[in-house]
């Protein structure tokens, strides 16, 4: 499995996934980059970071969460792109044949590149996650409650896509998979923005379709628990303490309006777990 | 030793039969050639042999183990017929990946692929990116993938079907040198002549059913063919001949007929002489295996269709 892994993340590399996804991450850094600085330059900051207000501290956050909120799309994206092939296409074209025969179950052929791939993605969206937290430092001043804990449920959400492409990829062709991937993925981003929606607007029926969309695909659902998370750390006594208010009305659609439970975490490892074990069941029991 | 062995095998695709009822049995030491024509079954069989594909009935073994099991795998090798290997490497990290996974360790790894790559020709192109193989040396490769682990079976489909005839002639010294070793080869072939060249013993599957198998010998055994060139044939005795073998042919001054054994050679020489013909050229017939596999899948054609 170590093998199979170490060679799917060398892969990676090699076919310039890295450098691409790079490339484009900086791309928007840069562009996000901007945007922040001249946000924020409208509004005077005092110099004392000590002293930040609960609203100036609120609109850092809103300000982050957009630009997590949209790195976990790039984020998404390249773990699907990255595994919607990695088993149908490689029978399809080919390459597969050879290492069938080597001495090398076929879970440990599957979860080595889950791993593989799984290295690439937390390692890029760590990276992808404190360079945001460190413009939002930079421009601001402010250094991001929970940010530890934030960073480890952000990680997760690759590995939920991962683990619902690579269950894809045993069964379905390589277009076939990546149509299921993102059209889930779309169903779950839709559904959470529904949710926030419904709590605002006060529509039950709004809430519950995100609800179900998010145990469908737990993707949206990591995004909130990384907002909540955040907000959740506030500081005590700069504000978010006030009686009938609700910091992440601020946020909007962006917030995550009411914490979700830690079974939703709970959920989302054992929705990682199922999966894999149900591609490694479907994979074992295929012809080739 | 038995070390390759299939009971009753049966493998159905949807409403599609590849392999029927099929038993074999191949002995340590052997080089075992497996034809038959297009879509007859041969590289299901193979694929089910390695535990790629999963046989509706039957069972087989691969030394001593079922084709899934992991031990049994550390001591095969394969070339399949429709592959492609990664082309994002290098062919000697190719190859010394596959030898990693076959279990050696890193140093012997490679050692063992420059060992490999120089036997099937491509000693100088193990810096190449593997994308840009062309087609034969592609095989190559994966003919060095296949024997980097020195496995003890070599399931080869179709090794040759990209080579140039130089190639095919190395491919067949390599197998020589293998059986040498000890090593058991099963080899897919349609190429009969490359079959008869090297095989110990050559099983025939049409249609999903092995249809003959046997010592290349034996299979010829009893269906010589003899061409002729010549002149002064008489329809007198074209007609005299007609009556031994109905299917004779007689092309300008080429007569093709088959005979009960090369042992007759001499007498229908004699014969043709002493009838007023002049003799340029007998040549014993070459392809036997060729008539006797036409013959088959013809007669199969007959029977199921
Ligand atoms: N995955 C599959 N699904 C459905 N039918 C299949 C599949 N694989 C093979 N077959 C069918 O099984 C039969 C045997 O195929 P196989 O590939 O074993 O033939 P073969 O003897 O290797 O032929 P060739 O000489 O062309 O390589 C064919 O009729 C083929 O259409
Ligand atoms: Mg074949």
């Amino acid at each position: 499995m170590r093998l199979m892994a170490l060679f799917t993340f060398r892969e990676a590399w090699r076919k310039k996934v890295v450098l691409l996804a790079g490339l484009l991450t900086l791309a928007f850094l840069i562009l996000y980059g901007t945007g922040l600085h001249f946000i924020v330059g409208d509004i005077a900051y005092s110099t004392d970071h000590a002293a930040v207000s609960f609203f100036e501290m609120m609109e850092a956050i809103t300000l982050f969460s957009m630009g997590i909120y949209f790195a976990g799309f790039l984020v998404a994206g390249l773990a699907i792109l990255a595994a919607v092939g990695s088993i149908a296409g490689e029978i399809e074209n080919g390459t597969l044949y050879p290492l069938m025969a080597r001495p090398l179950s076929r879970s440990d052929l599957l979860l080595g590149k889950y791993f593989g791939l799984a290295a690439m993605l937390v390692t890029y969206a760590a990276f992808f996650f404190l360079a945001l937290a460190g413009l939002i430092y930079w421009q601001t001043g402010l250094i991001l409650p929970g940010l530890a804990p934030a960073l480890g449920l952000f990680i997760l959400k690759p590995l939920v896509l991962l683990s619902i492409t690579m269950l894809g990829t045993t069964r379905l062709p390589t277009l076939g998979n990546g149509v299921l991937a993102f059209g889930l993925y779309a169903l779950a981003v839709a559904g959470g923005m529904m949710e926030q929606i419904g709590v605002l607007m006060g529509s039950p029926a709004a809430v519950y379709s995100g609800v179900i969309a998010s145990f469908i695909l737990p993707a949206d659902a990591v995004y909130r628990m990384v907002v909540a998370t955040v907000i959740d750390r506030l500081p005590i006594g700069s504000g978010q303490d006030t009686p009938f208010f609700n910091p992440q009305m601020i946020l909007g659609p962006f917030g995550s309006q009411f914490t979700p439970s830690d079974w939703m975490l709970v959920y989302t490892f054992v929705y990682i777990v199922i999966l894999l074990a149900i591609a490694v069941r479907t994979f074992n029991r295929r012809d080739i | 030793m038995v070390i390759i062995e299939v009971r009753n095998l049966t493998k159905v695709y949807g409403r599609q039969v590849a392999c029927r009822d099929i038993c074999l049995s191949v002995e340590e030491g052997q080089i075992f050639g497996f034809l038959g024509p297009n879509g007859a079954g041969k590289s299901t069989l193979v694929k089910i042999l390695l535990g790629l594909v999963y046989p509706t009935a039957g069972e087989a073994k691969v030394v001593g183990c079922a084709p899934q099991d992991i031990k049994g795998r550390r001591q095969v090798g394969f070339l399949p017929e429709n592959f492609r290997m990664h082309g994002w490497l290098k062919g000697e990290e190719l190859v010394a990946f596959h030898a990693r996974l076959a279990g050696l360790d890193g140093r012997t790894a490679k050692r063992r692929a420059h060992e490999v790559l120089e036997l099937v020709g491509l000693a100088g192109e193990g810096r190449k990116q593997v994308a840009n193989y062309s087609k034969g040396m592609q095989q190559r490769l994966g003919l060095a993938a296949a024997l980097v682990g020195d496995p003890r079976v070599v399931f080869l489909d179709e090794p040759t079907s990209a080579l140039d005839p130089l190639g095919r002639r190395q491919v067949r010294e390599i197998l020589l040198t293998l059986r040498e070793a000890g090593k058991t080869i099963f080899l897919n072939s349609h190429l009969l002549s490359e079959v008869e060249q090297v095989c110990d013993r050559v099983a025939i599957i049409n249609r999903g059913t092995v249809v003959a198998d046997g010592r290349p010998e034996e299979l010829q055994a009893g269906s010589a063919k003899v061409a002729i060139r010549l002149d002064g044939l008489t329809g007198e005795l074209v007609a005299e001949l007609r009556r031994r073998d109905p299917d004779l042919q007689l092309e300008g001054d080429r007569l093709t007929l088959a005979l009960n054994g090369r042992v007759e050679i001499a007498a229908l020489v004699t014969r043709l002489v002493a009838g007023g013909c002049r003799i340029y050229e007998v040549t014993p017939g070459h392809n036997s295996l060729e008539d006797i596999f036409v013959h088959l899948v013809k007669e199969g054609e007959l029977v199921c269709g």
